[in-house]
Parts: C-alpha cells; structure tokens; sequence
C-alpha cells in the first residue's frame, strides 16, 4: 500500500511547488521574459485585447494577461487578491475604491464613453426614444446596479425623469455589458441601455440603436492606474502611456471610444 | 377437473415442445435431467414464459392467452421467492389482499393456513429473511394454496432445503397434495420425491417427452437411460442378432452382450430392441473368473461407488457400461474404491429384452 | 486507506470551514437584511423544489422506458437525457434560448399564439433548473429500475396482483430508497443551478434572482456579504441532509 502511494504524492508536492514558484517569480527588472496583469473593464475587451496585442509586439519579451469582468468585481479581487498590475475601471467610482483600499499611483483618466439605446432589430416595443422605456410593458435589461454601465444607465434614466417607471419595467440586471447585449442581439428583451461602444460592427448588425439626447445623457470617463504593489511597474506605466497618449488611443477610437476630457 | 397442455418454445438453441395431461386428484411429477425445460415448462404453465405456441386447457378453458394474475393458479418456485419486506403472515396473505379481500379477513385465514403446514405462531410476524428454510418453504406453500387455485405447480419445492429438512417437509407437502381438490403438477429432479409423491409420471429430456406413465409402469418398461437410472436398473438398446441355439447377441453402441433368444420369436435379426439387467444381478470379481455359466463378462475401472443404507451401487466403466449393486461387507472384502480395476459378470437369462414391433 | 480518505475529506471539508471563519459575523445580520437575501432564499427553495417535481414527474417514465425497454436507440435516448450534465451551465442556458426564448424554434409559437414567455421568468429559472437535474434524477432511477428483480414481480403476477397491484405493493417499495436518493440529488443540483438560470431567465430579485445568482451580485459590491449568504445555502443543504441521514446509502 505505502509503494503505491509514494508517486502520486511525490506528483502533487511537484505540482504545488511548480504552482507556488510559478507565482512568486518575480516579473521585474528591466529586460527578459515580463508578465503584466491588467485588469480592465469588459466593454474594454475588444479595445484592450488588440492594445494588448500590439503591445506585445513593440515590446518582444512581454506577455500581456487581462481580465476582463465588471469594474465592480474587478475591484473587489484587487482588494482581495491584489494580483493585478493595472486596473482600467469604467468608472471613477470604483477606481477611488482601489485607491483607497490597495492604492494606486499614475492614475490617469484615458476615454470617454457615451450611453446608447438598442433594441432588437425588429423593434418589437416600437422604442424610438429614451421616454419610451417607460411605458407600458417593455422589457428592459440594464446591468446591474453596481456595474458602471448599470449605474450611468439608472442615472441617464434620472436625467430623462424616467427612471422610476423604467426601473419597473427591468426584467433582468445582467453581470456586465457583453450579457446585456447578448439578450437584446438574440432578441429575448425589448429594449437595453449600453455604451455606445458595445454596439461594434458585428453587433450593430443585429441590433437598432436609439441615440440619447446629449442632454440627458451621461458620460463615462475612464481612468486607468498602475496598482500598488505591482511586480512589473516600469512596464506597467509603459503600458499606461501607451494607452493614454500613444498608440492605444488611435486603437480606442477605432473601438468606438471618445477621447478623454482635455 | 382436467389440465391438458402443449407448449412449444424456442430458445437460443434449445427446443421445447412438451405436452402434458393430469387430472384433479392426481399428482403428476414432471422429471428430468437439469436442463431439460421442465421449469420452462412450467413458467410457461403460469403464464411467465412466452411460448411460441401454447395451448393450456383447464377443464375446457384455454388459459393461454391470459396473464398469470388471471389464471386460477397457485405457485411455489425453486427459490421460493418471498417477498422480503413482508412478514410471513403477509407473503401468505398476500394473494387474498391482491385479489380485494380486506386485510383483518385475509391475515386470518393465512394464519390459519400457516398453522396447518405447521408454522409456529412466534414466526409468522417474522420476515423470510428470519426464518429458516423449512419456515420459508411452508409459507411459499401457504401463500400458493391460499387462494384455493384451480392448477397447483410446485417447482422443485424442496431442492433448496438440506436433507433433514427436506424429509421433514415431504409429509407436509404429502398432506398438501393428497388434500388439494384441484389439479397438481410438481417438478422435481429428485427420483425418490417424484416416486413417492407422484401418480403419474411425465418424464422431460432435452426439451422432449420421453416416457409418461405410473412408477410402476416406468419401473417395468423404461425407455431412456434417464429413466432406467431413475428407476435403478441398466438399459442397453442396439440390434438383436442369433447367436447359437436359444441365445443372441445384443449390438449396443457400446459393446456387445449374449442374450437368452426370446420364447416364441423367430431367429432372425431384430432392431430397436433393449435390454434391462438389474444391478443386483451382476457379480464382481476382482481377478477374471474362469469357466463360469456366465455369459457375460465385462471388465473395466470403477468409475463410482455410491453407497445407499447397507447396500453399494458401484459404476463400471466397462464396455457397455454396467451398475452393479453389492453389499457394503463385499466392497470391503474386495478392496474396492474408484479407479480400481473389477470385473463383472451376469447371465444371458439374467437380461430381459424388449423387442419393438 | 483511512489516511486517504482524512486527506479527501479534508480537501472537501476546508471550503467550507474556511468560510464559516471568514464570514465577517460582526455585521452578518445586516449582510442578510441589507442585500435581499431572504428573497432569494425563498425564491430559491421554491424554484428548486419545482425542478425537483418536474425532474420526477418527467425522469420516471424516461428512466422506465430506458431500463425496460426494448428498442433500438435506446442508447442515444439515454445519451441524449444524459447531456446536460456534461453541457456548461452557460451552454445549456443558450441552447434554452435558441429554444424557448422569445424567437426560439418552440418558444416563437408559445409567445405569439399562446402569449408565454419564458426568460425573465420565476417559471422560466425552474426551466433552467429542471434541465440541468432531470438527468441525474434519471441515472438514479433508471439504475434503481435495473436492479430491481423481475422474478419477485414475477411472482405477484402468480399470486394474481395486477400490474397496479405489484407496482404499488412489490416494485415501489423496492424502488423507493434510489428514486429519493435520485431527487434528492437533482433537488441539490437545481438549488445550486448558476449558469443556466443567469443566461435563459436573467436576474431580477424577487423572481428569478436564486441564491446563486444573489451571492454572485453581492460579492461584486460586497464579498463579505456574499460569504454570509453563500453560508444560508449551506445551511439549507446541510438541514435536508441531515433528514435524509442514512436512507440515501441504505436500502
């Protein structure tokens, strides 16, 4: 019975050691095989993802590892896991949140982004304007209070003095922009609020869209920072200025981000 | 009352194709080697086994299109099959319930039966799992009589048992059948049960009936090795030949033996015919006797030895084969034991021919 | 062996222990009150109840017909039954979508000419629940079906029960230890039904927010929260597990 015993335990303490030593190696120092872990928004998955890309090849060497979730979300595990070396947030409420609980350095805000109304492409609750997500019977999916997207929707809802006939149409808080826009593309809901940057062209051929008054509409700024404790911070703000002024911000405004405020 | 029944299935690669009459007020013992079809047989009786033909008339009524719960029958399987989460009273009562009968009548009246098969009150709370094999057997009997079946069929209804406690069922399974109004057929591989238990005898080999008729009738005429086993005596069949004057010479398969030429035939060959020869007629000697009557010699190991009371059938593996039947004093006075090499002899008056015509 | 097994345990034990110590239980009243947990407590304990219902009313003649039966493609039946199991939650809630959803292959027909829609609905998260347990309330069935003995029932039919009879006195009592460890199983996987729920009947508290999805939201805002309400469900989990006892492993 001992003799069978002796390879696999000698397989998981093998194991273990490699999972613990593979976590604790340092990334730092100025050239050589670098890991960076950002943390970013989900409506920034597409835009982030090429950065990404793109970085890794101006910088050879460097492998860039996201997650992407609710800025919500994304806090809490920086708070508690502090694995992260950049947090991009979609809001600065959440940003403050880290700021204050982990900390943060060379925050900087880096896009903006505008709210939009989408509807499946049949229209089913015939939306034409913000006020019709309150009448009678629509079928309203906002993400959840908490996620950004669902707290600046709640709150262009207030400007457009709709919000509480709309809260009663909600039928779903989803976890974060890419399922809001899945139940309006497949046609489950009536009606959505989102940033005007999920509607992508692959997107945009499955839904309508329906603008928001600049008036009552809300603007989300983006802020991006290096977190404190992070193991690759030259790289890290590398990676920052990349996004802030150098070619990142070509790539948002492809992905239909707006420019940050001056 | 009367049970007339043909059934004839088909299974991978064996073939049943038996029928069977008896009355009410007999016994009939269906017999045979293990794997003859005779719990096929019967299951088909019940109704538990789909027959590719089946005609199963009781007293006039063809039962085989009915499911079993219909037919006016009473079961006892080999392995009894009691339902475990029952206690005795209610496996006995069970067909009762089954049918409608309230419970406080149908208990009673299984009590009643279980005391007459001689259950004793202090078990019949219990469960199957609690009672010895005796007390089980008794209830699976209960439980098949209680409904007051038209056709009661008993499989091998003590081979489970060990042999104290089978011949202390035997006198209840006796009373049972001597007492039952209806129809009764009861299978068994055991010879001495089927001999004493039976009026009529059916006897199933390898799917087919090979001989029916009273043990005595079995007794005199057998017609199979099984039944020639059964009933304790050697069967040789082959060509009948003249030999010289008043003997003949049997051809069997196996070797060849001198007969007495039967009073009255006339001296030419005969096929089909056989020869029975009682075991207590063959002499054994351990070296070869010389200048005998006996025309009859045969030689060969012992293949077994069987002792029965004060009395040895001893096996020969000689060519025919032969069962001798001797004292127990004589097996130790001659040093016999298996393998041990005899020879044995027998008179050509001593075999008694059967010719076919 | 006992070694082994201390080990096993231990991995098992851990997460959970590890929570009752991390729940922060100086504010845990105001956790439950604060985030709807009993809403979704209760919303919960009847959306899984229905599955379970469902998963037997629906499972038993499935699991019959498998164990019975005698026809071909009686394998890719079981297959096909079998499937959500190995389905992600979230796959399974999509292909819910592609069929009962607002344009789905059956779910068109129910919204315009009978006006039900599922998603978005308490009954649409049962939907999502029933899909993910009926299998295993199936194996569990279906296995306790083969086992039983045909010759006991055999022997009924003799003694002159009819089919309803041996069915009601011989087959079910026999039956009945695997038919409740099967629903007790199937009740336990819709109770902890995650992604299915989220994806076809979306999340709204009150009416299609389970617990799961409840822990899921809270712990985005407030992980120690979460940590107490993941903790109701272990002790909802732990009380019926606890009335079962032995009859799960017993016959």
């Amino acid at each position: 019975m001992r003799r069978v015993l002796v390879v696999p335990i000698t397989i998981t303490i093998a194991a273990l050691c490699a999972a613990c030593s593979g976590s604790a190696a340092p990334a730092n120092g100025g050239d050589g095989a670098q890991e960076l872990t950002v943390f970013a928004a989900s409506s920034l998955t597409a835009a982030f993802t090429q950065i990404g890309k793109d970085f890794q090849t101006a910088h050879p060497g460097t492998t860039v590892t996201f997650n992407f979730g609710p800025s919500d979300g994304l806090a809490s595990q920086i708070e508690s896991e502090g694995t992260a070396d950049v947090f991009a947030s979609a809001s600065g409420t959440w940003m403050d949140d880290v700021a204050a609980k982990t900390g943060v350095s060379d925050r900087v805000d880096f896009a903006e982004n505008e709210l939009i109304v989408i509807t499946p492409n049949d229209n089913p609750a015939n939306i034409g304007s913000i006020g019709d997500l309150a009448n009678d019977g629509v079928a309203l999916v906002l993400a959840a209070p908490g996620v950004p997207v669902g707290d600046y929707a709640r709150q262009t809802l207030a400007n457009a003095g709709v919000v509480q006939r709309a809260e009663a149409n909600v039928v779903s808080n989803e976890e974060d922009d890419a399922s809001v826009v899945a139940k309006i593309a497949g046609g489950e809901a009536d009606a959505a609020i989102v940033y005007a940057s999920d509607v992508t062209q692959a997107v945009a051929a499955t839904v309508r869209s329906v603008t928001i008054p600049s008036a009552v509409n809300v603007v989300a700024i983006y802020p991006i920072a290096v977190v404190d404790g992070a193991a690759a911070t030259s790289t890290a703000r590398s990676f920052l200025r990349d996004v802030a002024q150098g070619p990142g911000q070509a790539t948002l405004r492809t992905f239909g981000f707006l420019p940050p405020p001056p | 009352m009367s049970l007339h029944a043909e059934v004839r299935l088909e299974r991978e690669g064996f073939t049943l194709d038996a029928s069977l009459d008896a009355e009410a007020g007999a016994t009939v013992a269906l017999l045979g080697p293990n794997g003859s079809g005779k719990s096929t047989f019967v299951r088909a009786l019940a109704g538990l086994e789909d027959a590719d033909s089946a005609r199963i008339e009781l007293d006039g009524v063809d039962l085989s299109a009915l499911p079993p719960q219909h037919r006016p029958i009473g079961v006892v399987f080999q392995d009894l099959r009691l339902f475990p989460r029952l206690s005795a009273v209610e496996n006995a009562a069970f067909p009762l319930r089954a049918g409608g009968r309230s419970k406080g009548g149908a208990r009673t009246r299984a009590r009643e039966l279980l005391a007459t098969l001689g259950v004793p009150p202090g078990r019949m709370d219990a469960r199957p799992a609690h009672l010895s094999g005796g007390e089980a057997q008794r209830v699976a009997l209960a439980r098949s009589l209680i409904g007051e079946p038209a056709l009661l069929l008993l499989d091998e209804p003590s081979s489970s048992l060990d042999v104290r406690a089978r011949e202390g069922l035997r006198p209840v399974i006796r009373s049972t059948l001597a007492t039952f109004p209806g129809v009764r057929v009861l299978v068994t591989h055991d010879p001495v049960e089927a001999m004493t238990l039976a009026d009529r005898l059916v006897v199933l080999e390898g799917g087919n009936i090979t001989q029916a008729g009273t043990p005595a009738e079995l007794r005199q005429d057998p017609r199979s090795p099984y039944v020639a086993d059964l009933v304790g005596l050697n069967l040789y069949a082959g060509r009948l030949e003249p030999l010289e004057e008043g003997a003949g010479l049997l051809r069997t398969g196996d070797g060849t033996l001198v007969v007495a030429w039967p009073a009255g035939e006339p001296r030419t060959q005969f096929d089909g015919v056989t020869a029975t020869l009682r075991p207590a007629d063959v002499v054994l000697h351990t070296t070869r006797p010389e200048g005998g009557s006996a025309r009859n010699l045969l030689h060969g190991p012992i293949a077994a030895l069987s002792i029965e009371g004060e009395r040895a059938r001893v096996r020969i593996a000689s060519a025919p084969p032969v069962v001798a039947e001797i004292t127990l004093g004589s097996v130790a006075r001659l040093g016999l034991h298996e393998g041990a090499p005899v020879w044995a002899s027998c008179k050509a008056v001593e075999l008694t021919l059967r010719l076919r015509t | 062996m006992v070694a082994l097994a201390a080990l096993g345990t231990a991995f098992v034990a851990l997460p959970v222990v590890a929570l009752l110590i991390r729940a922060p239980w100086a504010h845990a009243v105001a956790a439950l009150s604060g985030q709807g947990a009993w809403t979704a407590l209760r919303l919960s304990l009847q959306v899984s109840l229905a599955a379970t219902f469902l998963s037997v009313l629906l499972g038993s003649p499935i699991a019959w017909v498998l164990a019975r039966g005698r026809f071909r493609g009686r394998n890719v039946l079981r297959a096909v039954v079998i499937l959500p199991i190995v389905l992600p939650p979230v796959v399974g809630g999509i292909a819910l979508l592609a069929a009962l959803g607002r344009s789905g292959v059956v779910g068109r027909w129910l919204h315009d000419a009978l006006g039900i829609q599922l998603p978005f609905t308490t009954a649409g998260a049962v939907v999502a629940a029933t899909f993910v347990s009926i299998p295993l309330f199936v194996i569990a069935a279906e296995s306790g079906l083969r086992s039983l003995d045909p010759r006991l029932e055999d022997a009924a039919s003799a003694a002159g029960a009819s089919r309803r009879y041996v069915f009601r006195r011989i087959t079910l009592p026999m039956l009945a230890p695997q038919l409740l460890a099967g629903a007790v199983l199937a009740w336990a996987r819709a109770l902890g039904e995650f992604g299915a729920t989220i994806t076809f009947a979306g999340n709204l508290a009150g009416r299609t927010q389970t617990l799961p999805l409840a822990v899921y939201q809270t712990r985005q805002t407030d992980p120690g929260a979460a940590v107490v309400i993941s903790l109701l469900l272990v002790a909802l989990s732990l009380v019926v597990l606890a009335l079962l006892r032995d009859r799960l492993w017993t016959r």
